[in-house]
C-alpha cells in the first residue's frame, strides 16, 4: 500500500541487522552496559582513603580516680572505618613522609596538649568564670595535613574528622571549641576542584580524539584498499604502526600544550611540576591511544560499526580511570577495571606532575604502565595487521 | 628468467574456491592479461603473488623468488582495482608518500613525477586533491603511482576500467613501451578486444586456468575468429585444458 512505503524503510533497518548482528548486539548492549556503570560508579561510596594518624595527645589526668582521659582516642573511634582506613604513626616526620610519596591522603595530627585544652576549657566553662575562659589562649586543634591533588577526597576526610569531633562531643556531653587545622597542606596548596579535574579531562581528551580518530581513519585505510596498497610496498606492518604512533603522539603532545595554556590562562589552574613530564606523558596517552585505535578496527569492517566502539571506549573511561572522582570512590570490585584502563595512569602521572610537583622518581609507576600499554597495544595493533594477510 | 612461474596455488574462501591449483608460468618482458568472467579468481592470483594473501598450498616465484620467502617490493609495481589512494591528499603528495616509502631520492623523484603524470596526461592536476578529479581521473593517477619508481614487473588490476577511449590507446602505448624496456606487465581485464594487445592471455574460469597462449594461437585452436567466442566455447567445454 502506498500509505506504507515507510515500513519498507523500516524494514530494510532490519534486514541490516540481519547481516550484521554485531551492530544490533551492540545497539542492545551498550544501553545495558552504559546505565550499569553510571549506576554503579555513582552509587558507590567512597572507601579505603587511606590517612595516618599522630596521636601526640598527652590526655588528662582526672584528679578522682586518677584515671587517664585521652579525648583524642574517643574522635579516633568515632572516625568512619568504613571509609577511612587508618595506620598509626608516632612521628609527624614518617607520617609526613607517608603523605608525601603517596602512601596516605591526609595526616591526621593530634597535638600533646589536646584533651588538657579541652579539660581546661571545660572546668573554665563550668566555674562560669569568665577571666578563665578569656585566659584560655589556645583551642585545641586538630591539624590535617594532605595531599590535595585529590580534593574531593580530602574534603571527605576533613568532613569525617569533623563529624567524629561533633559525635565525641556529643557523647562526652561537652560543647568545646575545638579546631579544625587545614591550612597547611603537604601537596596542592589552594588546589580547587578544578585542579584535579583539570588533568583528567586533559587524559580524556587526549585518549578520545586520538582513539577515534585513529579508530576511523584506519578503518578506511581498510576500506579504500589503501593498506593493501601500502602492503605491496616495501614497508612493513611495524612501520606503518610505527608512522601512525610517531604522529599521534608528536598530537598528543601538542594538546597537552594547548590544554595546559587553556588551563593556565583560562581557569587559572596551578602547574607546579615540570611542563615537560606533562608532555610526556601526554605523548605516551597517544601512543597507547592510536594503537588501541588501530587493535579495534581490525575489528571493524565500515565506519559504522567502528563508530559502535564508542561506548564502549568512551563509557569505562569516563567513569572508571579516576576524571571527576577518586578511585576511592569507585566500589572495590570494579577497582580491577580502572587499573586495566590506560587512561588511569595518564591521569594520575599529569595530576601528581601538576599539582603535586613530582618528577620520575615519583611517577615512575604510571610512566612504566603507560609504556608496557604503548608496547602491549602497538605490538597487537602489527600483529592485526600481519593477521590481515592471512585473513584475507 | 621468468616474470612469474606459479606452481599448484590455491586459495579459497570457506567452501568457494577461489584459485585453484593454478599452474602459470609468464615469460619477462611481455604484456600478460588473465581475463575471466567475475569471480573467476583474476584479482585473487594477482594478491597471492603480492603476498596480500597468503595461500592454502602452492608457491609461486616472482621475479624468481618465491613468494613464501619474501616478496621484493621494490620490483614490483601494483595498480589494485580501486583507486585506493588518499583522497584527502593532493595529487603530488599521493605520488610523494609512494616514492618516499620506495626509497627514491627527491631529484630523481621530482624527474620521474613529472614523466608519469605525464603518461597519465595530467600533469596539470599535480596539485589538486585527490578527491577533486574525476573516477577515471583518480584511475589514472593509480597507474601513474603504480609506474613512479620504475619497477621491473607491474601488476595491474583492471587498469582501463573507466577509461576513455583516446586515453586508453595511450595507456597501452605505455604499455608496450615499458615492455620494450624489458618491464614484465600482468594486468586482468575484461576487455576481450583489448585482450588482443597481449602478448599472451590465460583465460579463467572457478579459481582454474582453462587456456593459455598468444590471442592468436587460442582463436586458432578454439576455430574462433575473436577473443570472446573462443571463450564461450572453452567455457561451454567444461574441462580445462591448457595450451601452451
Amino acid at each position: 500500500m502506498k500509505g506504507l512505503r515507510f515500513l519498507m524503510v523500516t524494514k530494510k533497518i532490519f534486514w541490516n541487522f540481519r547481516h550484521d548482528k554485531r551492530s544490533l548486539a551492540l545497539m542492545l548492549l551498550a544501553p545495558i552496559l552504559s546505565m550499569m556503570v553510571f549506576g554503579i560508579a555513582f552509587s558507590g561510596d567512597m572507601e579505603d582513603v587511606k590517612v595516618v594518624i599522630v596521636n601526640l595527645d598527652q590526655g588528662h589526668q582526672a584528679p578522682v580516680f586518677n584515671q587517664s582521659v585521652k579525648i583524642s582516642q574517643s574522635v579516633i573511634s568515632n572516625m568512619d572505618r568504613d571509609v577511612l582506613d587508618i595506620s598509626y604513626s608516632s612521628s609527624i616526620e614518617d607520617g609526613l613522609k607517608g603523605v608525601e610519596d603517596g602512601t596516605y591522603y591526609s595526616l591526621i595530627i593530634f597535638p600533646e596538649n589536646f584533651t588538657m585544652n579541652i579539660m581546661a576549657y571545660k572546668s573554665a566553662m563550668a566555674s562560669e568564670n569568665v577571666t578563665a575562659i578569656m585566659g584560655i589562649n589556645e583551642h585545641s586543634t586538630v591539624s590535617i595535613r594532605s595531599d590535595q591533588a585529590e580534593v574531593s577526597v580530602v574534603s571527605e576526610v576533613n568532613r569525617l574528622v569533623m563529624q567524629a569531633i561533633a559525635e565525641t562531643m556529643e557523647q562526652g556531653g561537652f560543647d568545646v571549641p575545638i579546631d579544625v587545622d587545614v591550612s597547611d597542606p603537604v601537596y596542592g596548596d589552594g588546589a580547587t576542584f578544578i585542579d584535579m579535574f583539570i588533568p583528567g579531562i586533559m587524559g580524556f581528551t587526549i585518549f578520545l580524539l586520538t582513539t577515534t580518530l585513529s579508530l576511523i581513519t584506519f578503518v578506511g585505510e581498510r576500506t579504500q584498499g589503501t593498506l593493501y596498497r601500502l602492503m605491496a610496498t616495501p614497508i612493513t606492518e611495524g612501520e606503518i604502526i610505527l608512522g601512525y604512533a610517531l604522529a599521534f603522539s608528536i598530537l598528543g603532545m601538542a594538546q597537552v600544550a594547548l590544554l595546559i595554556a587553556i588551563a593556565v590562562l583560562v581557569f587559572d589552574v596551578m602547574v607546579v611540576g615540570n611542563l615537560l613530564l606533562t608532555f610526556l606523558i601526554g605523548s605516551m596517552l597517544g601512543m597507547v591511544s592510536v594503537s588501541l585505535g588501530i587493535l579495534l578496527s581490525s575489528l571493524a569492517r565500515r565506519e559504522s560499526q567502528a563508530i559502535q566502539f564508542y561506548p564502549l571506549i568512551v563509557m569505562p573511561t569516563f567513569l572508571l580511570a579516576g576524571i571527576f572522582w577518586p578511585l576511592e570512590s569507585i566500589p572495590a570490585y570494579l577497582r580491577p577495571l580502572s587499573y586495566g584502563i590506560p587512561v588511569t595512569y595518564a591521569i594520575k602521572g599529569l595530576r601528581s606532575v601538576m599539582v603535586r610537583g613530582w618528577g620520575v622518581a615519583e611517577i615512575w609507576p604510571q610512566l612504566l604502565a603507560l609504556t608496557l600499554f604503548a608496547t602491549a597495544f602497538l605490538l597487537g595493533a602489527v600483529l592485526t595487521l600481519k593477521m590481515e594477510r592471512r585473513r584475507a | 628468467m621468468n616474470g612469474v612461474e606459479i606452481r599448484g596455488l590455491c586459495k579459497s574462501y570457506g567452501k568457494i574456491k577461489a584459485v585453484d591449483g593454478l599452474d602459470l608460468t609468464v615469460g619477462s618482458g611481455q604484456v600478460f592479461g588473465l581475463l575471466g568472467p567475475n569471480g573467476s579468481g583474476k584479482t585473487t592470483t594477482i594478491k597471492l603473488l603480492l603476498g596480500l594473501i597468503k595461500p592454502d598450498s602452492g608457491d609461486a616465484l616472482v621475479l624468481g623468488r618465491p613468494i613464501s620467502k619474501g616478496i621484493e617490493f621494490e620490483k614490483i609495481g601494483y595498480m589494485p582495482q580501486e583507486t585506493a589512494l588518499y583522497e584527502e591528499l593532493t595529487v603530488h603528495e599521493n605520488l610523494k608518500l609512494f616514492g618516499g616509502i620506495f626509497g627514491m631520492k627527491k631529484r630523481a623523484f621530482l624527474g620521474r613525477e613529472e614523466e608519469v603524470l605525464r603518461i597519465v596526461d595530467l600533469k596539470g592536476r599535480r596539485d589538486s586533491l585527490l578527491s577533486e578529479l574525476s573516477g577515471g581521473q583518480r584511475h589514472r593517477i593509480s597507474l601513474a603511482v603504480a609506474l613512479l619508481h620504475s619497477p621491473e614487473i607491474i601488476f595491474l588490476d583492471e587498469p582501463t576500467v573507466g577509461v576513455d577511449p583516446p586515453l586508453r590507446v595511450s595507456f597501452w602505448k605505455t604499455f608496450h613501451d615499458l615492455k620494450r624496456k624489458g618491464v614484465t606487465i600482468i594486468m586482468t581485464t575484461h576487455y576481450l578486444d583489448e585482450a588482443r594487445k597481449c602478448d599472451n592471455i590465460g583465460l579463467m574460469r572457478s579459481g582454474k586456468l582453462i587456456s593459455k597462449g598468444s590471442p592468436g594461437r587460442i582463436m586458432k585452436d578454439t576455430g574462433t575468429d575473436n577473443l570472446e567466442d573462443a571463450f564461450l566455447k572453452l567455457a561451454s567445454a567444461g574441462s580445462p585444458e591448457v595450451l601452451t
